[in-house]
């Protein structure tokens, strides 16, 4: 089934615009990078899918549906946004921020019961973080706040995973591991997963396909094609050699020279 | 102590108190959480307008202030939102306009209006047999209310886009939150005054922040804390004779202040 299409798109903010063009089609159960320059239009590409921008123009269907009709639903997408400020007293353990995930499936005026406490320990356990379950969630260090708001984002079963920059906090070495276990998880459970990404370099190998993003689509489709250097230079333009610098990048011209 | 609660008026003034501060410890969580207290600050001296029309035309003050402030506080929003002011500036200015716009009808009012001093400071121990049945049933819906919606409530507290993803309308449930508090501020009124609500919206949702590990426990904290403050506040109001309100607050503040040393200690 077709979990996404979207048909010549376009956003603009205060008449500049953010998207351009775009045209997209995702099969269920794939998993999809889009890469691009901070600035370039990621997290407005996830949030127009999620149903939380509206396009100026164009269409785009979420499992043959609009996405604001999708989004009352509240069952549908699991979301991981990209900044999520939470203070360190805030009154929340990691097993209630785990279980809110589930409240879009539980629904209004319904309390969440044993079932949903099961699902949430699942979710922790999935992710390797079920020890932490009582811990403040604000007290985590980055990495382990986004491992349980990823398990919070499965909590809910949701069909597509939606991940805007999802590595944030977590060391390199750890990102492998990452994405590693995001790999495990589409194919359990056949998720859609839909992850923005400006490291090119350390998902290509993870991700089905990639979409190559900076306000429009610039490269879609295998991830190996995305390591072309006219569609970096697109990309990142003139300042490309500073994403060559890193140690992810030593990977991507490993790979690029494969 | 006994001799205390013997008198009728101060039986009256205790059953308003604990349920009236109950309310106030629910909302002070959320006030605290979301960082709404200027706002809360903003709405209770906004009631003096709303008493003040009440004055005017003749109207119970309590009903007028209940639906002018629930007035002010979707105009703070719509007028920060459509406006593009910031929700500090539009607090600012629906402030004080609502104590000038009180101001001037108060001089408008042929009515003599000690009763205001009631209602600017406080006036639990003079407290109507009406008030009570009012205060009482207010709260109740209140209360009902916020726990009908708790789990919503504190999803957007937490994060309002992952509320929105999960099928909440944000709006909707932020709007309700806007006149529930609007509503508990006014039923506080008569108990602190309009100069000290604001401190009861602050100080119970504070110190329970101080302790709480998940959001039931800083609920239980708060409205504990308010209750208490309530309760030793009205005995050391008539035992030195000095207002209700100032020693209600007084208590609360210094409840808060133990609170915190006793945190630093651990």
């Amino acid at each position: 089934m077709r979990a996404i299409e979207i048909n010549n798109l376009s956003v603009t903010f205060n008449g500049k615009d953010v998207l351009k063009d775009i045209t997209l089609s995702l099969d269920e159960g794939r998993f999809i990078g889009i890469v691009g320059p901070n600035g370039g239009g990621k997290t407005t590409l996830l949030r127009v899918i999620l149903g939380l921008v509206k396009p100026l123009s164009g269409q785009i269907y979420v499992f043959g549906k609009l996405p604001e009709d999708i989004l009352k639903t509240g069952n549908i997408f699991g979301y991981l946004p990209q900044i999520l400020k939470v203070e360190p007293n805030f009154p929340v353990r990691v097993i209630d921020v785990v279980m809110m995930g589930r409240y879009g499936k539980i629904g209004m005026l319904r309390w969440p019961g044993g079932k949903d406490v099961e699902k949430s320990m699942e979710c922790l356990s999935m992710m390797g973080v079920a020890d932490l379950k009582d811990m403040l969630y604000g007290q985590l260090s980055g990495g382990q706040q986004q491992r349980v708001s990823i398990a919070r984002a499965l909590a809910g079963e949701p069909r597509i995973l939606i991940l805007d920059e999802p590595s944030t906090g977590i060391d390199v070495v750890g990102q492998e591991d990452f994405y590693h276990l995001l790999k495990g998880l589409q194919k359990k459970f056949n998720l859609t997963v839909i992850m923005a990404s400006h490291d090119i370099g350390a998902i290509t190998t993870y991700v089905d396909e990639i979409a190559c993003l900076n306000h429009t689509f610039h490269y879609q489709g295998n991830p190996l094609g995305a390591l072309d250097e006219k569609v970096m230079t697109n990309l990142y333009g003139k300042n490309v050699d500073v994403l060559m610098h890193t140690d992810i990048c030593d990977k991507c011209e490993r790979l690029r020279r494969e | 102590m006994i001799e205390i609660l013997s008198s009728s008026f101060m039986q009256k003034a205790l059953f308003v108190g604990i349920i009236v501060s109950f309310v106030s410890g629910l909302v002070s969580v959320f006030v605290v959480l979301r960082k709404m207290s200027f706002i809360g600050a903003g709405i209770s001296h906004a009631a003096f307008g709303g008493v003040a029309i009440g004055f005017f035309t003749g109207l119970n003050p309590v009903i007028t202030a209940i639906f002018y402030c629930i007035a002010v506080a979707l105009g703070i929003e719509v007028v920060s939102r459509k406006g593009k002011i910031s929700e500090d500036a539009s607090i600012g200015i629906f402030f004080a306009s609502s104590m000038a716009l009180g101001i001037v009808l108060i001089s408008l009012s042929k009515e003599y209006t000690v009763d205001l001093f009631g209602y600017l400071f406080g006036n639990i121990l003079a407290i109507t047999h009406g008030e009570v049945l009012l205060s009482l049933f207010t709260a109740v819906v209140v209360i009902v209310g916020m726990l009908l919606f708790l789990k919503e409530i504190f999803l957007i507290t937490y994060s309002e886009e992952i509320a929105r993803v999960s099928g909440i309308s944000v709006k909707a449930i932020n709007i309700f939150f806007l006149v529930v508090l609007s509503v508990s501020i006014v039923i506080s009124m008569k108990i602190v005054g309009i100069i000290l609500i604001s401190a009861l919206l602050v100080i119970p949702g504070a110190t329970a922040q101080l302790f709480a590990r998940n959001l039931y426990s800083m609920i239980f904290i708060s409205c504990g804390i308010a209750m208490l403050s309530t309760i030793l506040g009205l005995f050391l109001s008539y035992e030195f004779d000095i207002a209700p309100g100032g020693s209600i607050v007084l208590t609360a503040a210094a409840l808060f202040f133990a609170a915190l040393v006793l945190k630093k200690r651990q």
